[in-house]
């Protein structure tokens, strides 16, 4: 990928499964497997089955997840987007995973280890992983949780104007949260007696996110990094407030790249309170050039994730069993 | 084994401490899940009218299985190996991801927990306290281990189930009940085989005299199925007959083995701080315990007895029981020849003046051998028959063992309320518990 970064994997390449062919009684084993699941996850595991065709991943993916969530929150799952939360949103344990984990290998006919699955938090990060895993592509970088320690010590921008208390990022997008404190230095004019964060500021909050983005989660070229010092706003499009945000309020920030072709990248925004939509934008564009990536030795067995579980004090192993035995 | 001298309990010097720094113990909580009801009242009826839980075993009914009769839990259905596949009472409601990480009698002891803590008016911070700790006891699931390994050896390592071992594994009982009750305080599990679930009242009773606790639940559960019964056929432990009304029939001259059972049962022990405070009346109070081992035979009780009747003897001077106060003995006897046998003259050697001729059943007549579970569902049964006044006959002696002679082996049950009560039990290694309860005063 010299210029363009795909965004989106979905291509319709067809996988070719080594192995025997699809048999009557493989058919039987999958529809014992699969027999908690939606009548269309079983379809979708045959044909994927049968053509390997990664098109039906995602149904089969969702039918197992589906079929381990708790019935009362499984609505959520109908009309998810890929931000959906396994632990937080689901009630997805790491047992749970384990068991959704073996179900999608015996139904795949694939097998996933232990590092891999360290980082998968959303639905989106559980469907990239397997189409990577059928495609035998690399696997993304995993979701990385940022605390403002982080969070600083990486960008260019720094208080008091930093507007992220904390952030995770992915290759998909960003998401952060900055709690609006009263002590910002502009409040005190804006406005008088009555402090209101300013749009601009929360404008430009959704920009250090993807600042953040293509600093700590966007695919570059081999052997190329986005330098930080060539980073800037370039423009924004569809701006919108909805809510005045005041002292105490916490922005929850996320920002997904649209497109991405050197020198520039375009992102979508939105910034909420609670659940409460407090302003879009629908693009904001940021130019960006590379610097020379420093060669840095490769641990052997060493995974992004293991080394991330490590640095990231706020990285907690959701995914792996603790066992106390 | 040369026993020592018998010391005559009733010349004992009352060796029971009677201060306040010692605390009086109460069963104020019972659950039951066993084949001759689950619940108290079911049970209470069954224990007084002799009615049995035997059964032709379904899953024995095969010409190359030679064991026919078991006593099964009714109302539950938990022979697949996908524990979403499992029903039970409607009034219990289980979520899935308390479910799978439970043996079939996790689920049993589950219920019998709902229902002791139910029956004892406890409420949630009750439970959920450091004060409030869990033993247990159960032989682990065979069936689910056995599964799980089938699965491990065919499918390959990771493929079993996340939660195989914790459902499967002697322990699974506290695992789960600590775990989905959110007990706080001690918890553990004790594997004596069938004195396992004697060994955590005993145990528990000591934390709780020794002040570490102020409650404790006491669980004894067993799956009581195929997998869990019919490895005792190999060592010929269990009964051969085809008929379900003389299969088990403790004391009996033609006894020829057990026949197995499974189920759950949960005792509340609380200090007598607690039952004041709570308000609440108690089935009868824990007077105490002692044990003894054989130190003979790895899976054979003593010909004389000798380790069942140390233990006797120490649950007796622990107490500062005289055998003469003792009203009524739940034997441990199996309807194996040999441990009846070893039981008859353990029982000869405590209780041998004719004042000391206390009332003496095997209520497993009625329920058949829970193995772990015999000793809390028996110690339950005692509770029951000293809060409502009555002794369970020991069943299906058509016979008596000329052996048994001299002892009061009652055929029918007693409508009089013990006021002494004693529960045997023996386990594998020539382990022996004896407990001592006492009516209410």
């Amino acid at each position: 990928m010299p210029e363009a970064v795909q965004l989106n994997p979905g291509s319709n390449k067809t996988f070719v499964i080594p192995g025997k062919p699809f048999a009557p009684e493989d058919e039987a084993a999958l529809r014992e497997a699969l027999k908690r699941c939606s009548p269309s996850t079983f379809e979708a595991a045959v044909q994927f089955r049968k053509t390997g065709n990664p098109e039906h991943l995602p149904a089969v993916v969702i039918g197992v997840i589906e079929r381990f969530v708790e019935p009362d929150l499984r609505m959520k799952l109908k009309d998810a987007d890929d931000d959906l939360r396994l632990i937080e949103d689901l009630g997805i344990d790491s047992l749970t995973m384990m068991e959704i984990v073996i179900l999608v290998e015996d139904v795949l006919q694939m097998s996933i280890n232990n590092d891999e699955l360290r980082n998968l938090r959303t639905v989106g990060d559980v469907k990239t992983f397997i189409d990577c895993k059928v495609r035998g592509l690399a696997l993304p970088k995993p979701t990385k949780f940022l605390p403002i320690e982080q969070i600083a010590a990486i960008m260019p921008i720094q208080p008091p104007f930093l507007f992220l208390n904390e952030a995770s990022v992915s290759s998909n997008g960003a998401n952060g949260k900055y709690k609006i404190t009263g002590q910002e230095f502009f409040l005190q004019g804006h406005f008088k007696d009555n402090p209101v964060m300013p749009a601009s500021i929360m404008l430009e909050a959704l920009g250090q996110l993807a600042v953040l983005y293509l600093l700590e989660g966007a695919a570059t070229e081999p052997g190329k990094v986005i330098s930080p010092n060539t980073i800037f706003f370039t423009g924004c499009e569809g701006v919108r407030a909805h809510r005045v945000c005041r002292p105490g309020d916490i922005l929850t920030l996320s920002i997904k790249p649209k497109r991405m072709k050197m020198p520039l990248a375009t992102f979508e925004g939105a910034i909420r309170v609670g659940q409460e939509k407090a302003a879009i934008a629908e693009e904001i564009t940021m130019t960006f050039g590379f610097a020379e990536a420093i060669i840095q030795p490769v641990p052997v067995n060493g995974t992004a994730a293991r080394l991330n579980g490590e640095n990231g004090a706020h990285a907690p192993t959701p995914l792996r069993a603790a066992v106390n035995s | 084994m040369v026993p020592g001298p018998v010391p005559t309990a009733g010349l004992e010097p009352k060796l029971r401490p009677t201060t306040s720094s010692m605390p009086r113990v109460f069963i104020t909580g019972l659950g039951f899940i066993t084949s001759i009801g689950n619940d108290a009242t079911q049970v209470t009826q069954s224990l007084r009218e002799l009615r049995h839980g035997f059964e032709l075993y379904p899953p024995f009914q095969k010409p190359e299985i030679p064991v026919k009769v078991a006593a099964p839990v009714r109302g539950f259905s938990t022979d697949s190996t996908d524990c979403e596949d499992w029903s039970f009472p409607t009034r219990y409601s289980i979520k899935r991801e308390v479910l799978r990480g439970m043996a079939p009698h996790g689920v049993y002891a589950w219920c019998a927990m709902q229902q002791a803590v139910e029956d004892a008016k406890l409420s949630e911070a009750d439970v959920s306290n450091a004060q409030t700790g869990l033993y247990a006891a159960s032989g682990g699931s065979p069936y689910l281990m056995g599964h799980m390994l089938q699965r491990m050896h065919t499918m390959g390592v990771m493929r079993c189930s996340p939660l195989g071992i914790v459902a499967s594994i002697s322990g699974t009982v506290q695992f789960n009940l600590v775990a989905h009750f959110k007990i706080k305080g001690s918890s553990c599990g004790f594997a004596s085989a069938c004195a396992s679930s004697s060994h955590a009242l005993g145990f528990a009773y000591d934390d709780l005299v020794l002040g570490r606790q102020k409650r404790m639940f006491v669980v004894g559960a067993e799956d009581g199925n195929m997998d869990a019964i019919l490895p005792f056929a190999g060592m010929r432990a269990l009964s051969l007959q085809t008929d379900p009304n003389v299969a088990s029939r403790p004391f009996d001259v033609a006894r020829d083995g057990f026949v197995g059972t499974g189920g759950g049962v949960v005792l509340v022990l609380e200090t007598e701080d607690e039952v004041a405070r709570r308000g609440v009346k108690p089935y009868c109070e824990v007077l105490g315990w002692g044990q003894a081992s054989d130190g003979h035979n790895v899976a054979i009780s003593h010909p004389e007895g000798t380790g069942l009747r140390a233990a006797m003897e120490n649950a007796l001077r622990a107490t500062g029981t005289a055998a003469e106060e003792v009203d009524y003995v739940n034997a441990h006897a199996t309807s194996t020849p040999i441990g009846d046998l070893s039981e008859a003259k353990a029982l000869k050697a405590i209780f041998k003046t004719p004042a000391a001729r206390p009332a003496i059943s095997s209520t497993k007549s009625l329920t058949g051998h829970g193995l772990s579970l015999a000793g809390a569902m028996e110690s339950g049964f005692c509770a029951l028959a000293i809060r409502d006044g009555f002794m369970p006959g020991s069943a299906h002696i058509a016979k008596l063992d000329p052996e048994c002679e001299g002892l009061n082996i009652i055929r029918s049950t007693l409508s009089a309320q013990p006021h002494i009560a004693l529960n045997n039990v023996s386990g594998f290694g020539g382990a022996n518990v004896s407990l001592v309860f006492k009516q209410t005063s």
